[in-house]
C-alpha cells in the first residue's frame, strides 16, 4: 500500500498542513519538538486507532481548538481509499472512509496498516508487562479488527467488576450480591478467554518470524524464544478448558480480590517472555541484545501483517535509525528496500547512507510547518 | 407557548409508572397490562419504556412487558436493587408466567443484566432471549464484523420441517 497524501488540520501542533509523499522513503528532518513525531503519530492513529504517545484525544487536538482532523489518501491493491478521522476534546471520534461516516470503529481498522518503531520501543524489553500487552494488542487489532471490539468489551467488564469489588471493599457491611458477582465472573471468563486465545494465536504466528530475524541479525549467535505467559494458564487451545481454569483461578483469589477491591485474574495481567539463549532478555540482555530483539520483533510484525493482508504495510521509524549501529541499520534497510513505504524522522542526515538519501524524499519540519527540500 | 408549557406540566403531573410493569402510564395500571386481549402468560423484559414503544410498533408481540428502568452497571452505582427486578420475580411467581423473553441490547451491561435475571428466573419458568443478527435486506458482505460475529454465534440448526 502507498500513502499518497496526508492532511492534518488542528492536529497536535499543525494548523492546516498538506503533505504529499512522492517516494517509497520519506525522511522527515527537524529539530526536537517541531512536529516530526506528530506526523508519524497521525499515520499510526489512522492505521490502528491508537497512539503510543497519547492517552486521551484531547492531547491530539491543537491547543485552543475543540477538534482536529487527520485525513489520508491511500493507494491499495484494491484501489484508492480516503480515510479521515475527527477527534475532539470531549473524546468523541468520527471516522470516515471513502466519504462515508462509519458507525463502528471496527470497520475502519484494517483499511490502512502500519508498523511503528520508535526509541520508546526499547521499553518493550526493559519495561513492565503493560508495554508488551499494548504491543501485541496493537498488532492484533490490525490482524483481526474484531479484536478491537473484544478488547473494548473486556475492558468494560473489567472496569465494571472492579467498581463492584471496590464498592464492597469500602463499605463495612458485607452486602456483596454474590449472584451479581458470579455473573461478572462469568462475563470476565468468557470475554477474557477470547482475548487470551487470540493473543496466543498471534504470538504463535509471530514467534517463528521473530526467531528467524533475531538469528539473522545476530549472525546466528543467538536464539530468541517468544513465550506467551497468560495469567490464566492454558494447556491447549480449548475455550471450555481455559474458561474453566479461569473461573477456578477467580475462586482461588476471591478473598484477595474482595480485600483489595480489584480484579487479580485475567488477560490484563498477561505477560510475554522474551528469552535469548535460555535467559530472560529483560534481566540479562545487554543494550545491543535488546536492540536486536526489538528490531527482530518489528521486522516480524511487518512480515506477519504483509502475510495476513497480502500487501506490505507502512513502516514508521521514529527517531530510531540513528540509534541502531551500522550492521543493524543495514539489515533493516535491506529488508525494507522499496517494498515497504517508510517514513523516517531524524534530527540530522549525517548517519544516512548517501545512496539512500538520493532516492529518498526529504521534508523539513519547523514549528508545525512542513517544507519540501529541493532534491 | 403557554399551552406547550401547560402540556409539559400536565404530562409531568399525570404520567407515572405502571404499578405492574413499570411502563410509562397515566393510570396506576397501564393499558397493555389491562388489555384482556393480551397473553398474560408471556412477559417481555426490556430496559426502557422506549423499547416497549419500539416493539409495540411491530404489532407482532401479543404478550405483556416488564420495564427494568436501566441496566446493571456498578460504575454508575446501579445494582440489581436499583432496577425493577424484585417485582419481576414476584410477578413470575404469582402470575403463572410461562415464558420470559429477554429483549435487552447485547452490550456488556445488557448481557450481565440478561444473565442475572436468567439465573433468578430459570428455576421457575422458561427464559428466552431475542436473537441478534443481520438486518433484513442487508447483504452479508456489507454487514459489519461485530454483527456478523454475533449472528454466527447465535446460529442454529436448519429447520427442515
Amino acid at each position: 500500500m502507498f500513502l499518497n497524501t496526508l492532511h492534518l488540520w488542528q492536529f497536535r501542533n499543525y494548523c492546516d498542513q498538506w503533505v504529499e509523499f512522492t517516494a517509497p522513503k520519506t525522511i522527515v528532518l527537524g529539530e526536537n519538538a517541531q512536529g516530526k513525531s506528530n506526523l508519524l503519530e497521525s499515520v499510526e492513529l489512522l492505521a490502528t486507532l491508537r497512539s503510543h504517545r497519547a492517552m486521551r484525544d484531547r492531547e491530539l487536538v491543537l491547543e485552543g481548538t475543540e477538534e482536529g482532523r487527520a485525513a489520508a489518501r491511500l493507494e491499495r491493491a484494491i484501489g484508492a481509499m480516503d480515510l479521515g478521522m475527527v477527534m475532539r476534546r470531549s473524546g468523541r471520534r468520527t471516522l470516515v472512509a471513502n466519504g462515508q461516516t462509519l458507525k463502528r470503529q471496527v470497520d475502519f481498522l484494517g483499511l490502512m496498516s502500519a508498523v511503528e518503531f520508535s526509541s520508546l520501543d526499547l521499553d518493550l524489553v526493559r519495561g513492565g508487562p503493560g508495554y508488551r500487552r499494548h504491543w501485541i494488542d496493537t498488532l492484533l487489532v490490525q490482524l483481526e479488527p474484531m479484536y478491537h471490539h473484544l478488547l473494548q468489551q473486556y475492558n468494560t467488564v473489567l472496569r465494571q467488576r472492579n467498581a463492584l469489588l471496590k464498592r464492597h471493599a469500602k463499605s463495612d457491611s458485607s452486602c456483596l450480591n454474590s449472584t451479581e458477582l458470579a455473573i461478572w465472573d462469568a462475563q470476565l471468563a468468557t470475554v477474557g478467554t477470547r482475548v487470551i486465545r487470540r493473543r496466543a494465536r498471534a504470538i504463535a504466528r509471530l514467534a517463528p518470524l521473530a526467531s528467524t530475524w533475531h538469528s539473522n541479525i545476530s549472525d546466528h549467535r543467538e536464539t530468541l524464544i517468544l513465550r506467551y505467559a497468560p495469567s490464566v494458564p492454558m494447556d491447549a487451545d480449548d475455550p471450555e478448558q481455559i474458561q474453566q481454569t479461569f473461573l477456578e483461578r477467580i475462586k482461588q483469589r476471591a478473598i484477595a480480590e474482595q480485600a483489595q477491591g480489584t480484579t487479580l485474574v485475567g488477560p490484563h495481567r498477561d505477560e510475554i517472555d522474551f528469552i535469548i539463549n535460555d535467559t530472560p532478555a529483560r534481566q540479562f540482555g545487554s543494550q545491543g541484545q535488546q536492540r536486536t530483539l526489538v528490531l527482530a520483533l518489528k521486522l516480524a510484525e511487518l512480515k506477519l501483517i504483509e502475510a495476513v493482508i497480502g500487501e506490505p504495510p507502512l513502516l514508521l521509524l521514529d527517531d530510531v535509525l540513528a540509534e541502531l549501529d551500522l550492521n543493524r541499520q543495514n539489515k533493516l534497510l535491506d529488508t525494507i528496500q522499496d517494498r515497504f513505504q517508510t517514513l523516517i524522522t531524524t534530527t540530522h542526515l549525517g548517519s544516512f547512507d548517501a545512496q539512500w538519501l538520493k532516492s529518498s524524499q526529504i521534508l523539513t519540519v519547523k514549528a508545525g510547518e512542513i517544507i519540501e527540500n529541493e532534491p | 407557548m403557554q399551552e406547550l408549557a401547560q402540556a409539559l406540566l400536565d404530562a409531568k403531573k399525570q404520567v407515572g409508572l405502571c404499578s405492574v410493569c413499570f411502563h410509562l402510564s397515566a393510570d396506576p395500571v397501564c393499558e397493555i397490562c389491562r388489555a384482556p386481549s393480551r397473553d398474560p402468560n408471556t412477559v417481555c423484559v426490556v430496559s426502557d419504556s422506549r423499547d416497549v414503544i419500539a416493539i409495540e410498533k411491530t404489532r407482532e408481540y401479543k404478550g405483556k412487558y416488564h420495564v427494568l428502568g436501566g441496566l446493571i452497571s456498578p460504575m454508575e452505582g446501579i445494582g440489581p436493587d436499583q432496577l425493577h427486578i424484585t417485582p419481576l420475580v414476584r410477578r413470575v411467581n404469582q402470575d403463572n408466567i410461562q415464558e420470559v423473553i429477554m429483549a435487552i441490547s447485547p452490550s456488556v451491561e445488557g448481557e450481565t443484566t440478561t444473565l442475572y435475571i436468567g439465573k433468578l428466573l430459570k428455576p421457575f419458568t422458561r427464559v428466552t432471549r431475542i436473537a441478534f443478527g443481520l438486518p433484513m435486506g442487508g447483504d452479508l458482505e456489507y454487514a459489519d464484523e461485530v454483527t456478523l460475529a454475533r449472528a454466527l454465534e447465535g446460529r442454529r440448526d436448519l429447520d427442515m420441517g
